[in-house]
């Protein structure tokens, strides 16, 4: 059978596999869903049941979300919850790009770039500690001698580079699985470490491009789960503060939750929600592009 | 006056005719007997359903069912939830149009809401039906501080009240107020001075604290606010503009919240009722001012640790008058019952001045609002403790709102909820030191207008009073 055949007849089979479950995923997440964007359009005021049929002003709800102190406090809190663990993500995204870009090595600023038989650029900064010392200390070698030199450094270079990602992947799963996977990926860091030390790398540096790109996809995950904990807070909150001492620990769903069962105005209580929803499909957006791009340098 | 009994109760003409026709059957003839009893039962098969928050009263109320369960023919099925959790339920049952319910309990903060929106039954024609309603049962003997929040406009009733609560003053350490020189407080001023008295000083188990209130901030502040020459609203029902920002209502916030932040319990922010009740019966802290039936465990409870030092008195005075706060609980009928009659037939039994009699002589429970059974010598004798007479108390409390000005009208209005929830937070702002008073009430204000104009109420003016 021919590999694309088969690789059709897979991917057909994962679908309908799947396919079972994205229906109840849909029904259980979409349904209510809709109800919150109808209702979130409507007045929606428990004690006056017409309300929620009354369509004359959609928008009303979401005018009056901006004047809300409560809300934009409640926001401003989940905001600078996120933002942490945001700005931990962006790290952790940014360190593995730069993991990417520096390749397997630490140092490879230092090496200068080399080229091929054909001239173009074979790479830049193979990260080769050795090659980079090569291309340092040694003599530029006319002819076949340097294309062979070069292609070899190229070579060794995207092996070790390859070496490296498999370790970081080890890291980045292994580590959390498997304390083997976790002990491999520290040898392998520690060899990095000592050569860039080697090198003269400060500790800064060690630890901005090496140790940092290491555990960039654990610290991702890390952060994916905090940022999950910190949008859908509202157990503790409810259990032990109630949003007080004022509206200090006053998240947007307890908000939501105050508004729609306390003081019986479903419509805006939805309207708070699917602003909440909005925001977290953007967060957990974002959060994904992060995860892949630091998947991508893998 | 005696208490009243059975025997005064005029029974039901039809209710007479069946249970005359069943015991001539039950005389004709053995086997006849049974079915002939059972058909006089007028309510014979019905199965009634009803909700309430768990309560002490509904706790003693079941013990007595079986009785109503056996004079009827019906079966009750009272389910009781936590106060909060039986509040949302019955908002969504009443207002969905729900009949899952025959009757349920008419929470005092939300029944003007239930009324204004038409989601209960008028229990003014039940009562007036003679066919339904013995004219001994009496609507009129209900204390009537009590039955306000569940009058319309009209004047027609759509709850009757099973629980009056009037705000009293409890304190625990007389023994330490004598000790230290400090009468008990009538005004403000000596409320301040006595907890500042008394904090700190050594109450043999431990130092007791001054003063102890729970999270309820929008049902303790208010006689503060109304005692400086304040109120929550600007002139309640009619004007519901809040009045948060007045001079009169930052100066009861910084009162309060004196009382809070330098003479109460640590963490006491978070306290519940219960917690500030177990506070006052321990001795742990001195006074506590809060609805009869909290602070007068002091001198019934089993656990109580200060029944000889305890006392009970009238709140202090503020400079611009006495304003104890006063609320009620009631029973109802959702609009949309399935068993009216029979869910009347209940509320009338449960709140009979017979039961309401029995339920204070067997058990001692004193919150009833049968003006007839409060005022009876039997209610006396058995609320009178260590000299002090809590039914004369209660009464006089209950009924002050009647009496002057409605001044218990900013409860009763459906946009209080709202407004209630805004000024706890502002009181938590000025105790846990992140704004001053009148920075916080005036954000309060601000929240409140806000609040109210999005939940579509009627402000005559939207400006900041």
């Amino acid at each position: 059978m021919p590999a694309a055949s088969y690789e059709g007849q897979r991917r057909r089979f994962v679908r309908m596999a799947i396919a079972p479950s994205l229906i109840f995923l849909l029904v259980v997440a979409g349904l209510p869903t809709l109800f919150l964007l109808v209702t979130s359009l409507t007045p929606g005021a428990l004690v006056n049941p017409g309300s929620l049929g009354d369509f004359s002003d959609p928008l009303r709800n979401y005018k009056l979300l901006g004047g809300d102190e409560r809300f934009v406090g409640s926001l401003r809190g989940a905001g600078a919850a996120v933002g942490v663990h945001g700005g931990a993500a962006g790290v952790a995204g940014h360190g593995a790009r730069a993991a990417g870009a520096l390749g397997a090595g630490a140092l490879e600023v230092a090496a200068p770039p080399v080229r091929d038989s054909d001239g173009a650029a074979a790479h830049r900064g193979g990260g080769d500690l050795e090659a980079g010392l090569h291309a340092r200390h040694q003599p530029r070698l006319p002819g076949r001698a340097h294309a062979r030199l070069c292609a070899a450094r190229a070579h060794h270079a995207r092996r070790l580079r390859a070496v490296g990602h498999r370790h970081r992947r080890h890291l980045g799963v292994g580590a959390v699985h498997l304390p083997d996977g976790a002990g491999r990926a520290a040898d392998a860091a520690r060899e990095y470490v000592e050569a860039a030390r080697m090198d003269g790398a400060d500790a800064w540096r060690v630890f901005g491009h090496i140790v940092l790109p290491y555990i960039a996809p654990v610290l991702l995950v890390c952060t994916l789960f905090r940022l999950i904990d910190s949008i859908k807070a509202f157990p503790l909150i409810f259990l032990l503060t109630g949003g007080g001492p004022g509206s200090v620990t006053e998240v947007t769903n307890y908000y939501a939750y105050l508004v729609a069962f306390n003081f019986g105005e479903l419509g805006y209580s939805s309207a708070i929600t699917v602003v909440l929803l909005v925001a977290t499909v953007l967060i957990s957006w974002g959060a994904m592009r992060l995860s892949r791009n630091a998947g991508a340098t893998e | 006056m005696s208490l009243p009994t059975s025997l005064d109760i005029n029974p039901q003409r039809r209710r007479l005719l069946k249970a005359a026709a069943a015991s001539v059957a039950a005389g004709a003839g053995g086997t006849l007997a049974f079915p002939a009893i059972a058909q006089a039962k007028p309510f014979a098969g019905v199965k009634l359903r009803g909700a309430a928050y768990q309560h002490g009263f509904f706790n003693i109320l079941r013990k007595y069912i079986p009785e109503f369960e056996q004079q009827t023919g019906m079966t009750v099925d009272l389910q009781l939830s936590a106060f909060p959790v039986y509040n949302q339920q019955a908002d969504l049952e009443l207002s969905s149009g729900g009949n899952s319910w025959d009757f349920c309990n008419v929470t005092f903060i939300l029944a003007a809401r239930w009324v204004a929106a038409g989601l209960l039954a008028n229990l003014s024609d039940f009562a007036a039906d003679r066919k339904l309603t013995p004219a001994s049962w009496n609507p009129d003997d209900f204390v009537k501080g009590a039955q306000l929040p569940y009058l319309d406009k009209a004047g027609k009733a759509y709850g009757f009240a099973w629980e009056g609560g009037a705000m009293l003053m409890g304190i625990s350490r007389m023994d330490l107020m004598k000790k230290r020189g400090v009468e008990a407080p009538r005004t403000f001023d000596e409320l301040m001075k006595a907890a500042e008295a008394i904090h700190g000083q050594d109450g043999g188990s431990g130092p007791v604290t001054g003063f102890v209130s729970s999270n309820l901030h929008h049902w303790f502040l208010p006689p503060y606010v109304q005692g400086f020459g304040g109120d929550f609203f600007v002139n309640p029902p009619s004007d519901i503009k809040p009045a948060l920002d007045s001079a009169a209502a930052i100066q009861a916030t910084d009162f309060y919240s004196k009382l809070l932040s330098r003479y109460s319990p640590q963490g006491v922010l978070g306290y519940t009722e219960d917690q500030a009740r177990a506070a006052l019966i321990g001795g742990r802290s001195n006074i506590f001012i809060h609805s009869s039936s909290w602070v007068s465990a002091m001198l019934t409870s089993p656990d109580s640790k200060v029944k000889d030092t305890a006392r009970v008195m009238r709140m202090p005075a503020g400079p611009k008058g006495d304003f104890p706060a006063s609320n009620s609980q009631g029973l109802g009928i959702p609009k949309n019952a399935k068993n009216k009659e029979a869910a009347w037939e209940f509320i009338k039994w449960t709140l009979s001045p017979e039961l309401s009699a029995r339920i204070v002589k067997d058990t001692g429970h004193p919150s009833i609002c049968r003006r007839s059974v409060i005022e009876s010598a039997e209610y006396k004798r058995i609320n009178t403790i260590n000299g002090q007479d809590l039914g004369k108390l209660y009464l006089e409390v209950l009924e002050q709102p009647g009496k002057t000005h409605n001044y218990m009208a900013y409860r009763t209005v459906k946009e209080f909820p709202l407004v209630g929830d805004v000024v706890n937070k502002a009181v938590e702002r000025v105790v846990s030191g992140q704004q001053p008073a009148a920075e916080s009430m005036k954000a309060a204000q601000e929240a409140a207008l806000n609040a109210l104009r999005r939940s579509g109420a009627g402000l005559a003016s939207t400006k900041s009073s």
